[in-house]
This record gives C-alpha cells, structure tokens and sequence, in this order.
C-alpha cells in the first residue's frame, strides 16, 4: 500500500493534538518555556494560549535539557 | 675493478638543483647504484656517517631549527610527516555537557574545547599515561587514571554591582564575561596526583585562549576527557604547529655586478643575503676574473644564502641575465620544528627517529613471521 | 555528528569508578613496549605472482611515510633490479612495495635487508643529532 492511499480516522480523539483543538483542556503539569523577547519564564498548560505573560510576545522557546549530553569534540 | 671515484667538484655539482625564473631542472636524486655506469652508490652505514651532519641554529622549547646534511628527501620527510602525524599527544577527545547556555553551541564549544592545546608534567605525559583504547560501538569506554585526564570548565556570568553606572565593556560590566582556556580546571583522580602535582599539573598551553562569550545568565558547566592520539586520527593531537623543512639555497654570482647595479642586485634578495663590498686591487689585478680596471668600485657578494626565500625576482631584471644563477642543495634540509607544548622541538625530532627505527623494527619481524 | 546520549552509568562517572580498580593494580609498573597500538599483527603480505626474485608487498597501515624511506634505500642495494611504492587507493591504509632484484638474492632478503639499512640510518641521525644538540648546548653557554 501506498503512503498517500487514504486511511480512515480513528473516531477516538488521542489525547494530545486532538484534544487541544477541539478546546477541551486537560490539566497537566505546567512547563516552562523562554519568552524570545523578555527571557521571562513563561509556564504553560495543555491549552494555555502561546503568549508571554510579561510582554505579550507570541514565539517561546523550551529550556535547555537538564540532562547531560555528551558530544565528541572533533 | 674498484669502482670509478668521481670528483668533489662532481659530487657537488650533483647535489645542485637548478632554479630557473619559469622552471626547475635536476629535481630527482641520482645516487643509486646503476644511475652512473661504474660508480657504487650503494647503501653504505659508514660512508653516511662520515658524510651526514646536523647543524643546530636554534634550540627552544617550542621551537628549534636545524639542518641535515647529506640525507635524501625520501628519509628526511619521513621524520617531517611523523613528527606531524605519529608521535603521540594529549587532547580533548569528550565533553560531557551538563549546561551550556551560552550562544556557542554545544557540537561547536566542543569542537574548540578539543583544539586547546594542552601541557603538564614530561614524566607523566610520556610515561605514566597510556593509550585509551576506543570501545567498540555501544560499548562503554575503560577510562582509568593511566589513560584518561579529567578536565572541568565551570562558569557563571553574573553583573558586576561595583561597575559604574552605565558601563559598555561587557569585561567591566560583568563578571566571567569572557570565558578563556585558563578557567579549564585540572581534577587529578588515581594516581595522576603524584604526576601531574604544581607545576606539572595538565593544563592549555596558552591560557589566554578565547572559548566563550557570556551575558549575566548564561553559563557553561561542563565535564572534558582528555587522552592520548595521534595526528593521523585528528589534527588536535599533532604535537607540532609545524614542522618543516626547505632545501638549502644557492646563489653563484657567474659574471661581476658592480656599482648601482650591485645595489639594485641585493635589493632582489632579503636583507642580509647579498653583502656589498668594494674591488679591491687583488680582484682588479686577476686576469679574466671582469673586475679589472674596476678597482675602488661596489660589487655584490654573496654572504648569506640561507637567508634568501628564493623569490626569484633577480631572474626577473635584464641586467642580470647570465650574471647570476639560483639553485638549491638537494640534500641540505633546513628544519623548523614548532612544538605546540607538550614536547620540546629537538625532543620532536629524536622521537621521530626514534618511531621510524621501531616501524622498521616491528615490520622486520612480521616479515619474518611471514616467510617462516 | 549527532550527539550520543550517555547511558547513565557510561562515562562521566567512570574514571571515578574506574579509580580503585586502577590504584588496585599498580599501572606504571610494568613495563611495556613504547608503541603498542599495533600488537603483534600480521602487517606485511606476498601479493599474488611472486616469484623469488620478483615480488609486491602489501604493507596495511603504512602509508608515504615508510613508503618512500623503504623505496630509497631498497634502491640503494645494487642487488636491486627495481624498487617502487605505490597506494593503491587513498581510502585504504594499504602501501605496496615492488622489489625486483638480479639472481643471487631474492626479493625478501632484499626488503629485510632494506629494513636493517634503513634502522642504522636512524641510529646514525638520532646519534648525530644528539652530539650536536650537546654541542649547541655547550656553545649557548659559553
């Protein structure tokens, strides 16, 4: 079978993207992203509009990882 | 029949390379038995010895220049290439990034991180460390005291609160602002603490190395392996800035060049290579030698020939066609050896003999194995 | 090259773990031989269609370095009817070595022969080298 051949969705809505667009918002752990304008913390929830809350600024960025990452230097 | 001897004035002759202002003749080397007929140019330990000469102009620690006399290109760039890519050095080989909040990226500050050159204790170095074997893919590595350097760079950029108000130098306005080579941090585990105590401790080179920018926030935390390699795997472990080599040059001044002639011929060659003297009465008297009736007039000499960069630029002036001709010595190899720290330069060059014997050494036996 | 994610007991904690194991066994010790990258491996191999007096050697992990230097004084032997090197690839670390020599000898006593030349020349350079770095020595003094 092709990739583009058509696939019929799944009805139930997985929990994630779906849900997000139909608006209902689960409550989950909040996570801290980066304001690119102000550098200011912005924690986020399933749903929460993308927006800084000092400034307004619509792009965010994730944290740096907290875990070690290893790198050859060559 | 004893072999036919041919004259010095031959042999010289030769060793002579001729350098022409588009082109170079006798290029090759021509000692080999069966080159000339009746002469023995065969492989002979004591006539080398009798005629091979090392002279040495200039013997620091990071660098040292000297010549081989008497020995052909095939040998002498061997010890150039092992210098540059078999004898062992230190470096950088992982970097364990815990944070780096800095613009640098991670892949690039190790990328630099493993340029660094670094020094410490000779004894320690050469002796105590050992090879680190390279695990095989998705195996851990056997990282010990004997093959393995830990090294550390932890830094925070913070505002300085003394700086007066308005200050623009990032330098004064904050603190770790510029993170250099010297904040890497040495941390002797095992027994490297015997070795590599005060002075011998492992450390850059060149302290004042920039590595990283920082703004107050940002910071790097970071873990580094250094081990021992060599150049033919990464150019980071090649213990030598350069080493090199150019042929002896040789300027024979063929007919006189006299007067503001004499002044503009020197003037083609760096300073110091081409001397102006006066002709004196005794020139003036030998027949045919062209300085006769020039007495009390400036002639060139040639004073210095190892100074010249052989430019070639007489070649390029009308006045002096016929007058002059530029060559090389085949086999007077001019050696410069910088070391980048963890060997001296003649040390440099006696371990590259030294590797050279052993491959000579460790072939010869598989050879044998071989045929047996 | 992506970045590997460390597997949690991989290396950063091993030269700390790794200690006891070393001051267990005494490392510098032992003595071992100065290069021991290459253990005893089998390094030189006969092409095919030698003949006595007319073989190739193949030499793995040698390259210009030793190539040249064993073509030169190989050449110097008089018994040597022919003496060459190539590499046949750049991306292999393979160096070949064609001795053809005269009747009387044979292409493997020429190449071992040409192993022992080329040792004493070594010993002359490094010997020379070092007189003449005391020399300087004494000479920057006075």
């Amino acid at each position: 079978m092709s990739r583009e051949a058509y696939q019929v969705p799944i009805a139930v809505p997985t929990p994630g993207r779906d849900s997000f667009q139909t608006g209902i918002s689960v409550e989950g752990p909040a996570i801290n992203y980066l304001c690119g304008d102000c550098n200011a913390k912005v924690p986020l929830k399933r749903g929460d509009p993308i927006r800084c809350k000092e400034c307004g600024h619509r792009v965010l960025y994730k944290e740096r990882t907290k875990r070690m990452v290893q790198f050859e230097a060559r | 029949m004893a072999p036919y001897q041919p004259s010095q004035a031959e042999l010289d002759r030769r060793k002579i390379v001729g350098i022409n202002a588009e082109t170079v003749t006798d290029v090759t080397s021509t000692d080999y038995p069966g080159h000339y007929t009746g002469e023995d140019h065969s492989w002979d330990k004591n006539q080398f010895e009798d005629n091979f000469q090392v002279k040495m102009y200039k013997n620091e620690p990071l660098e040292s220049s000297f010549s081989l006399i008497g020995i052909d290109a095939a040998v002498s760039n061997a010890f150039r290439r092992i210098m540059i890519a078999e004898i062992p050095s230190v470096a950088i080989e992982k970097v364990f990034v815990q944070n780096n909040t800095s613009i640098i990226q991670d892949e690039v500050l190790a990328h630099r991180l493993g340029l660094i050159p670094l020094k410490g204790g000779k004894e320690g170095l050469l002796e105590f460390l050992k090879w680190y074997e390279k695990p095989a893919d998705g195996e851990p590595g056997f990282s010990v005291d004997n093959n393995t350097i830990l090294l550390e760079l932890k830094v925070e950029c913070t505002r300085n609160e003394t700086a007066a108000k308005g200050e623009t130098d990032p330098l004064k306005a904050y603190h770790n602002a510029h993170v250099y080579a010297k904040d890497i941090v040495f941390k002797p585990f095992g027994s490297q603490e015997r070795y590599f105590r005060d002075e011998n401790t492992i450390r850059p080179t060149n302290p004042d190395i920039l590595i990283a920018k920082l703004r107050p926030g940002q910071e790097i935390n970071l873990e580094m392996h250094a081990i021992k390699g060599v150049g033919s795997d990464h150019a980071k472990y090649s213990p030598v800035a350069t080493a090199s080599y150019r042929l002896m040059p040789t300027i024979t001044i063929l007919k006189p060049i006299l007067g503001k002639d004499a002044e503009k011929f020197a003037r083609c060659f760096p300073r110091g290579v081409i001397g102006l003297e006066t002709v004196t009465k005794k020139d003036a008297a030998k027949k045919g030698s062209g300085y006769e009736g020039h007495e009390g007039e400036v002639k060139a000499v040639v004073k210095d020939p190892m100074k010249d960069t052989v430019s070639r630029e007489c070649l390029r002036h009308e006045e002096f066609e016929g007058k002059v001709k530029l060559g090389r010595i085949r086999d007077h190899f001019i050696f410069l050896v910088e070391s980048v720290g963890q060997w001296d330069g003649d040390e440099l060059f006696i371990e590259s003999v030294k590797i050279l014997r052993h491959k000579c050494e460790t072939l010869k036996r598989s050879l044998t194995n071989m045929v047996r | 090259m992506p970045p590997k994610r460390k597997a949690p007991a991989a290396a950063a904690a091993a030269p700390q773990e790794d200690v006891s194991m070393a001051d267990a066994s005494s490392p510098a010790g032992e003595p071992e031989p100065e290069y021991d990258m290459m253990t005893d491996e089998q390094r030189i191999r006969i092409l095919p269609g030698a003949s006595d007096t007319a073989a190739s050697f193949e030499f793995k992990k040698e390259d210009h370095t030793l190539g040249n230097a064993l073509r030169y004084i190989i050449m110097k032997n008089p018994d040597v009817e022919f003496c060459g090197y190539s590499i046949p690839h750049p991306s292999e670390d393979l160096m070949n070595i064609r001795i053809q020599t005269y009747e009387g000898t044979t292409a493997v006593e020429a190449l071992e022969k040409g192993f022992s030349d080329l040792m004493d020349l070594c010993d002359v350079v490094g010997e020379k080298f070092q007189a003449e770095r005391a020399r300087f020595a004494d000479e920057m003094k006075a």
